[in-house]
């Protein structure tokens, strides 16, 4: 039915909805392969990459030191803490 | 205004533009993660678990889909074959429980209502037919086929009979459905595409990536199609056979671990 990356980019997508940008890059890194060439695939890609890096560099210059813990989750098991 | 305000501006901005854009698939998304759901559940009944709940739940979610028109033909089709293998699976008898036979009838029920352009003579698609009918079995029968081998100088011409192969599977039935299978994987592929380079290309990342032999299948099929046609396929060619030695060397690993079994 589905191949791996087509459901990748699904959790990507559904990852976005769920504003868990870091989570979709990893999905979106995992379908990259196979939609190398799709445009919307693309821009949906770097969007959320660079949203990630205006985010870190917003943290650098407020100084954030919070530390967020926060759980990350692929395919129903634990992938790794940031 | 100050840096961090133009980085907390623009990441409002990617962030607004993100969300619409997932919105704008928000439909798409429903009906793929569906279809997702209904092939896990599948595949557990062919791994032997008992699912029924889960298939019930599953009506229970997407019923409006019927009565909608979220639904593309190939993502009817995908339903339709996926729900024809459940219900091979749950096989109905005298003694089924009350559970199987509502999922049963749900299938069936199913299939007739969904029912809409492209019907047969008897109401039906297609694909959405062959839910209430069992799959077509083609036995064939042969004696042992007489071979002529090569002509050479000191042999003279003769009949030889070919030691007979145990027929154990039907060649045409499987053929049918791997081009079935095929021509589902082409009907996903092509969607955002606009050359049939394009989905060859897709194909063959399929194939390698994913060693997926149905993509091979299409892979060669387009290419031999595009040679026809007068395109220039060599380089696709090559890869076509960079495939087929990653999917020869994994099949033969797999076959050699079984051995080893």
């Amino acid at each position: 039915m589905l191949n791996p990356s087509e459901k990748a980019y699904c959790l990507a997508l559904r990852a976005i909805r769920q504003k868990q940008y870091r989570a979709a890059i990893d999905y979106f890194d995992k379908a990259a392969p196979f939609f190398q060439e799709n445009k919307e695939f693309g821009l949906l890609q770097e969007t959320t990459r660079l949203l990630l890096a205006v985010r870190a560099e917003i943290a650098v210059l407020g100084n954030d030191d919070d530390i967020i813990v926060e759980e990350v989750f692929s395919d129903g098991k634990e992938a790794k803490f940031r | 205004m100050s840096q961090i305000e133009s980085l907390t501006s623009l990441e409002r901005l990617l962030e607004s533009f993100l969300d619409r854009a997932v919105e704008l698939k928000e439909e798409r998304l429903e009906v793929l993660e569906g279809i997702n759901r209904l092939d896990d559940i599948a595949r557990g009944f062919l791994a032997g678990d008992d699912l029924t709940e889960d298939v019930g739940g599953w009506f229970a979610e997407h019923n409006t889909w019927l009565k909608e028109t979220v639904l593309k033909d190939a993502d009817r089709n995908r339903i339709a074959l996926i729900l024809g293998e459940i219900k091979r699976e749950i096989r109905v008898t005298e003694d089924s429980s009350p559970a199987i036979n509502k999922i049963s009838k749900e299938i069936s029920r199913w299939s007739h209502t969904s029912t809409g352009s492209g019907s047969t003579i008897d109401g039906q698609t297609p694909a959405l037919s062959k839910l209430d009918s069992k799959p077509p079995r083609l036995v064939l029968k042969r004696g042992a086929e007489n071979v002529v081998p090569p002509l050479s100088m000191d042999m003279p011409r003769r009949s030889i009979k070919q030691t007979p192969e145990p027929v154990s599977n039907d060649t045409i039935a499987m053929f049918g459905t791997v081009l079935e299978r095929t021509s589902n994987l082409f009907s996903d592929i092509k969607r955002d595409r606009e050359h049939l380079l394009s989905v060859l290309d897709d194909s063959l990342k399929s194939a390698i990536l994913q060693q997926n032999k149905d993509a091979l299948l299409l892979s060669g099929f387009i290419i031999y199609y595009l040679k026809q046609n007068g395109y220039m396929v060599e380089p696709y060619v090559k890869r076509l056979k960079e495939a087929e030695n990653m999917l020869n060397s994994a099949t033969g690993s797999t076959d050699s671990a079984k051995r080893r079994s």
